[in-house]
């Protein structure tokens, strides 16, 4: 599996391939744990969070958010503690790169949550990390031991008056606890609920404190932020989306892997066709899944000769979203019905059950999905699904409702015929739909 | 022995369920310690201690539970919302070697089925099924982030990608 | 809420609302309907249920009218194609999975899911794949439930946890497989049948009128409960003469307890048809004699005869007049009135020995009302356990400290579970409450807190939190305080209460009418009922009894009744009191009378008929009645209850101008006017609470063990022992083999206790 930086220098990868990169000493002789010392020494929390916001850094756990503006809303005033909280909940199908982060560069990580958690002022901080990640938590665990160890973890941290801890916390096998506040709710010890915005996180977040949630690539990318500077970390991407972008790339590409590419990469075709190793078994693309399985699903043609920009307007505008930069490559063997089929019997393992429409909705979906593909199709039910995604779009509690409808409308949309051909009605003859 | 575990306990008050309550040795309860000071509420350490339990008992067996109920001053009942609510939790046995093939798209698309098929054949049982002796437990999940490395399965908490059925075959033998 | 004005625009027109006020609740009280599930006022927010969409401009999607405060210049949308289309669906996938078998729930006819279905829902069902399916099954003897019909809005779990405190039922599973119930299938808690009430559907179901009746069978009468003084409000089923089930829906009832009610309440009412009903009159003709059935007509001249014969012999003392903190007031001021002004005896009292007198007598500042309790700062607890004896305080109070973030100060002997709610608990000796009180009335004292075995310093905390108090302050006592401590702690308020905070009273008397039967002068004893005991035989020659002796220490000392010439006894069923009796007058039951209630806010509340009176029993107030007349005093209230209370108003000073007609609406209850005593010097009562507290002992163990739920719920008295499910309970609530028992079955009991499964109908 390839895992490295295309059209641009290396900036979270720069260490994965390193001997021992997971390691303090490797680290440090990488230029780690540099940023923090040049936070600790002369900048104040302020500043930080002025970097990050000249950065144009934007959250990349998948909503996207401007992560400067997000820590801006914490409240200085505020008497109760503050936390800082590592999304490492990885679980759209699709998605690996934090995987790789924490495996290869824990101390990234750590460096990061450190700056972060001087930024806004937290003493106690957690990493929680997807049940299925034990290993990367044991991983974690030691280099949190190593960093203690380097007085780079507890009290009076390189000699400052900076004290934080970090822990890291497992979750048990639920895809919502990556919601943030689901994933604060399971931190808490309850079920994973997602919780009523407002009041959000950084304001009233983990036991009703200011916190901050913030992906894993996201915090890795601060120590880099803190060392270049905003502005230049910032250029290296475009004006709205600064930096560089892990893109975990899965499927039919001869050249699986984790790709870091400046942000607005100019060309998604060229990216499969050429630094991907091209199609698989030279079969023809046929769709692609840029974000993770909750974006928009786009044909080939959106693609091929299109100079989709890899960014978040760019793929906007291409049809699709960033989300969280699971790049499912498809060939022409690929059924989308059974894959959108796929997709929705997962929406529907891991809607949590709080509210109607996506309890519901997702169960009723995989009925109709399932009932279809045994050969028991009925000319309505085309119209019958995007009836059901409209009903849930838009009216669940939380996202995940709406991320099971996407797939399933720009599925029926871009791809009829893939589902026509499991609809034929009583009367023998083909369903036809206009889209 | 549920009967007694069904008394609803005033929460002022440990679970009363006899000599039905799990113990550990000296060295978990020392790791449950550890968890257990991380956090300023003791709730926090439910998922870790679940884990722990599991892995010392099998499943969160009820005597299990009603450890855990102790231990974070917490009802029966809440130690149950729990349990049932993430799916890497057992509130039934399962085999000594849990496979958990993922069939989420892009393992689905790289050849998800033809291992499933495999796996199931060598061992003579279907998806959500334990062999007889209890060894083996097969099931199918969701995505566990292998997606550039698929087909995979986990055994336990060990990933194995890029999985043909001749490597099936290995790992099942170093099993048997 | 504060009071300040904004400016909400709903549907294009203007409307002034509170600041803070909650959109669903204004478009409502503004009249325009909102479909909901999950929201239910005072519970937590839950908008899961996702009914009560609305569009509010500048906003993206469609908003949760439940989860949204008003601002001002709010521009709401409640009807549109898109709101309705979205109303529609929820409903039609809320349907997908639930069965359809509503010909043949319970809750069919006054299920909210049905109504949102007619008034919201589609035509057509679309839904045409296979349901899911779940079980039937019992989660207790009373709680029975049908999983599939579930729309999981959790109003159970919420109220299972914020009004009762006890978390017994919660959600277990994920997405479609979510499922309520708890560890193990089996609900070991208070029982107090809260979340069948608040369940909209026909998930949670009242075990003993399961497949009984169809709500539309049912004549639905208001009327005050019949077992604690809190007197909540309820609305009791009848078919035909037969009462069949109590509830407290809104739909029907709306009372101080909002939709609460205990298990005693709920489901403690099937003494009422009970075959052990006394059928007749009957009349013991010589002692040790058998009852022998009479009629009417014979049983009053026989007890009226011999009342006469001994108050002759005698002199009027000779008869005592024992009244009743169960029955009405009508009742006991008729049995007043006859002892004062046609027997002429002094010798009255109540088969309660825990007289109000001394605190009415010295009360120094307001009753609290329930609601005052609920949005209370600081509540002082002495003595007492609400939860178990006052379950609607008890839930008052948790509710003001977890939702108010009132202040809770426990002063008990045992670690009750409200401790868990506490800001202090005071733990003291057993048997020190008086002690307490002197501690706590005179700060000088120092042997009133040695012989509590506390600190001073717990006690200076305790008066800074009160001192510290803006807004109201309520103490509320249990019936271990003696006359004395009574007085002291109805003087406080005088001492305790300033411009910024209120000081209220809240005494927590067993009986649903104790403070009725003192305002109605039954208290005003001479004699306590043991002194009663004590003198029978001696000066106290002849008892006519409405009921039987209540508390404990007096239960089994009903021998002494042998040494009277004559016993009259106004009874439901047979008890130890009427063993002795030479004649027995079968009485009707709280169901089938008219009559009033004063529970322990003084709240003067209607009690109303609901089905004839069983047998031949007749209202207590009738049969004392007769027996005025048959010795020659009409009182001539003909067969009017309304009539009574008229006069009732006119002769007690605090039910001054009251009438039937004030009192018919439960949602506004009226509150009886005590005065106000002036604050005095205490030095009696002070001096003899020294005295007492010297001859304590020196405080020895504490109790340290919490009693579990249930262990004053599910005690057996005259009234329960006539329900199969308290023995049930009371014998601890075992697990059947099978948590699963199907609808066909109806859980029995035997002579032994023995839980048996049988086929309803072999
Ligand atoms: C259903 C759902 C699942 C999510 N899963 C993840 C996840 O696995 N990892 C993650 O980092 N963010 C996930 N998110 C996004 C988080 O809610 C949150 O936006 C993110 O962690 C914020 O961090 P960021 O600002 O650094 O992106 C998910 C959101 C939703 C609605
Ligand atoms: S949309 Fe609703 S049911 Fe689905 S995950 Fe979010 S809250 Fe849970
Ligand atoms: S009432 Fe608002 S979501 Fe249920």
């Amino acid at each position: 599996m390839f895992i490295g930086a295309i059209g641009c220098e290396p900036l979270q990868l720069a260490r994965v391939h390193l001997d021992k990169s997971a390691s303090l000493d490797v680290y440090r002789a990488n230029g780690g744990y540099e940023a923090l010392k040049k936070v600790l020494s002369g900048m104040s929390p302020d500043d930080v969070i002025n970097e990050v916001k000249k950065s144009a850094l934007r959250g990349r756990g998948g909503a996207g958010f401007p992560t400067g503006m997000k820590w801006s809303f914490v409240p200085k005033d505020s008497p109760k503690p503050k936390y800082v909280v590592c999304n490492a909940d990885e679980s759209e199908p699709g998605t690996f790169k934090d995987r790789y982060l924490m495996e290869r560069d824990p101390h990234m990580l750590i460096e990061g949550m450190l700056i972060a958690a001087y930024a806004l002022g937290a003493k106690v901080n957690y990493i929680y990390t997807r049940g299925e990640y034990r290993y990367l938590i044991d991983i974690m665990d030691v280099a949190l031991a190593e960093a203690r160890a380097a007085g780079l973890l507890g009290e009076k941290i390189l000699d400052s008056n900076f004290s934080a801890e970090i822990y890291t916390h497992t979750g048990a096998g639920a895809y919502i606890c990556g919601e943030e506040t689901a994933l604060l709710s399971s931190l808490e010890g309850m079920r994973g609920h997602p919780r009523m915005k407002p009041p959000f996180p950084a304001v009233s977040g983990l036991y009703a404190s200011p916190t901050v949630v913030n992906n894993v690539e996201t915090l890795t990318a601060v120590p880099d932020i803190i060392k270049m500077g905003g502005e230049a970390y910032q250029k290296l991407g475009t004006e709205k989306s600064g930096g560089t972008k892990l893109w975990s790339v899965s499927g039919h590409v001869k050249r699986p892997g984790v790709y870091e590419l400046p942000m607005g990469y100019d060309d998604m075709e060229k990216f499969i066709m050429e630094d991907c190793g091209g199609m698989l078994n030279g079969k023809k693309l046929k769709a692609v899944i840029p974000g993770g399985s909750s974006v928009y699903i786009m044909r080939a043609d959106q693609i091929i000769g299109k100079d989709v920009r890899m960014d978040y307007e760019g793929l906007v505008a291409g049809g699709s979203s960033v989300g969280s930069g699971g790049f499912i490559v498809m060939d022409e063997s690929v059924d989308i019905f059974e894959s959108t089929k796929n997709l929705t019997e997962f929406y529907k393992h891991e809607s949590c059950g709080w509210c109607t429409p996506c309890r519901e909705g997702t169960d009723w979906l995989v009925k109709v999905f399932k009932r279809v593909a045994n050969g028991g199709g009925r000319l309505e039910d085309v119209q019958l699904l995007l009836d059901l995604c409209d009903n849930i779009e838009g009216k669940s509690f939380c996202p995940l409702g709406d991320a099971a409808a996407w797939p399933i409308q720009s599925a029926i949309k871009r791809f009829p015929e893939d589902f026509k051909k499991h609809l034929v009605g009583t009367n023998g003859k083909q369903q036809l739909i206009d889209v | 022995m549920s009967q007694q575990l069904t008394n609803i306990q005033p929460r002022s008050q440990p679970v009363d369920i006899g000599d039905e309550v799990a113990s550990f040795s000296p060295e978990v309860e020392a790791e449950i310690e550890d968890h257990l000071s991380k956090y300023p509420v003791k709730r926090s350490a439910i998922l870790p201690l679940m884990f722990i339990v599991q892995r010392e008992r099998g499943y969160l067996d009820p005597p299990g539970v009603a450890y855990l109920a102790n231990r974070l001053g917490l009802r029966i009942t809440d130690i149950w919302e729990v349990a049932t609510f993430y799916s890497m939790l057992h509130t039934k046995p399962v085999g000594k070697y849990h496979i958990q093939i993922c069939k989420t798209l892009s393992c689905k698309i790289m050849g998800e089925p033809g291992i499933t098929e495999h796996v199931c054949s060598r061992l003579g049982i279907r998806p959500g099924e334990t062999t007889a002796d209890g060894k083996f437990t097969v099931s199918l999940v969701e995505c566990l982030g292998s997606c550039g490395t698929a087909p995979m399965f986990q055994i336990g908490f060990d990933y194995h990608e890029n999985l043909t059925t001749g490597k099936v075959d290995q790992i099942l033998d170093s099993l048997k | 809420m504060s009071t300040e004005v904004i400016k909400v625009t709903i549907n294009g027109k203007e409307f002034d609302v509170p600041k803070g006020a909650r959109l669903i609740d204004v478009c409502r009280d503004k009249a325009f309907d909102i479909p909901s599930f999950c929201y239910y006022a005072d519970l937590a927010l839950q908008a899961s249920c996702r009914m009560c969409l609305v569009r509010i401009e500048k906003m993206p999607k469609l908003q949760t009218s439940c989860t949204i405060i008003c601002t001002d210049g709010m521009v709401v949308t409640t009807q549109s194609d898109e709101i309705e289309k979205a109303q529609r669906s929820m409903l039609e996938f809320l349907l997908a999975n639930h069965p359809l078998d509503c010909p043949v729930c319970d809750r069919g006819g006054e299920c909210e899911l049905q109504e949102m279905t007619f008034d919201w829902g589609g035509l057509e069902e679309r839904f045409t794949e296979k349901k899911n399916y779940q079980p039937e099954r019992y989660l207790s003897p009373i709680v029975a439930n049908d999983p599939q019909r579930c729309i999981l809005c959790k109003r159970c779990t919420r109220v299972c946890d914020e009004w009762m405190g006890e978390d017994a039922i919660e959600a277990g599973g994920r997405g479609a497989n979510t499922v309520i119930g708890t560890y193990g299938g089996w609900l070991d808690c208070s029982q107090c049948g809260n979340c069948i009430e608040v369940c909209p559907t026909g998930t949670l179901l009242d075990g003993t009128y399961r497949h009984q009746a169809r709500p539309w069978e049912l004549t639905q009468t208001i009327s005050t409960c019949t077992y604690c003084s809190d007197g909540c409000q309820m609305s009791l089923g009848s078919r035909g003469d037969e009462l069949m089930r109590i509830v407290a829906r809104d739909r029907y009832v709306n009372g101080l307890n909002g939709e609460f009610l205990c298990i005693k309440g709920r489901f403690g009412h099937p003494f009422v048809n009970h075959e052990a009903r006394i059928r007749t009159p009957l009349i013991r003709y010589k002692k040790g004699g058998k009852l022998i059935p009479a009629t009417w007509d014979d049983a009053i001249r026989h007890a009226a005869q011999k009342l006469d014969k001994i108050a002759e012999a005698h002199g009027p003392n000779s008869v005592g007049i024992i009244g009743s903190p169960r029955i009405t007031n009508e009742a006991n001021y008729l049995l007043y009135k006859f002892g004062t002004e046609l027997v002429g005896t002094t010798n009255l009292t109540t088969t309660d020995a825990f007289s109000l007198k001394p605190f009415f007598a010295n009360l120094g500042g307001a009753l609290a009302t329930h609601r005052d309790i609920r949005y209370a700062k600081t509540i002082l607890l002495i003595g007492g356990e609400p939860e178990e004896l006052q379950p609607l305080t008890g839930k008052q109070v948790r509710q003001a400290v977890r939702n108010g973030g009132a202040k809770l100060i426990v002063v008990n002997s045992t670690p009750i579970r409200l401790i868990e709610q506490s800001a202090q608990f005071i733990h003291i000796a057993p048997g020190t409450e008086n002690a307490f009180v002197l501690a706590l009335a005179d700060k000088s004292n120092s042997s009133g807190p040695a012989k509590c075995g506390i600190e001073g310093e717990q006690l200076h905390t305790l008066r800074e939190t009160i001192e510290d108090t803006s807004g109201d302050v309520i103490i509320m006592f249990g019936s271990e305080l003696n006359a004395a401590a009574q007085a002291v702690v109805a003087q406080l308020p005088h001492s305790l209460a300033a411009d910024t905070r209120r000081v209220l009273l809240h005494p927590l008397p067993l009986y649903n009418n104790s403070v009725g039967a003192h305002d109605m002068g039954m208290m005003d004893a001479e004699l306590t009922p043991g002194q009663m005991l004590d003198a029978a035989g001696e000066s106290i020659r002849a008892i006519y009894i409405a009921g039987s002796f209540l508390p404990a220490h007096l239960r089994g000392r009903e021998e002494a009744l042998g040494k009277l010439d004559f016993l009259v006894v106004q009874e439901l069923f047979e008890t130890d009191t009427t063993a002795f009796a030479d004649v027995v007058l079968p009485a009707a039951s709280f169901a089938e009378i008219d009559g009033t209630f004063t529970n322990n806010d003084g709240f003067v509340q209607r009690v109303r008929q609901s089905i004839p009176p069983v047998n031949q029993a007749k209202p207590d107030w009738m049969i004392t009645a007769q027996l005025a007349a048959e010795l020659g005093m009409n009182f001539g209230f003909e067969m009017s209850a309304s009539a009574v209370f008229k006069e009732i108003a006119e002769r007690v000073p605090g039910y001054a101008g009251l009438r039937y007609p004030l009192l018919k609406d439960e949602t506004s209850p009226v509150q009886a006017r005590y005065k106000v005593a002036e604050s005095r010097k205490l030095s009696d009562e002070l001096k003899s609470l020294q005295q007492l507290v010297d001859a304590l002992p020196e405080p020895g163990e504490k109790i340290s063990v919490t009693p579990r739920v249930g262990h004053e719920l599910f005690e057996i008295g005259t009234l329960t022992d006539k329900v199969p499910q308290f023995h049930l309970l009371a014998a601890g609530n075992p697990r059947p083999e099978t948590v699963r028992v199907s609808p066909l079955y109806q859980i029995t009991v035997d002579a032994n206790l023995q839980r048996e499964v049988v086929v309803a109908g072999d």
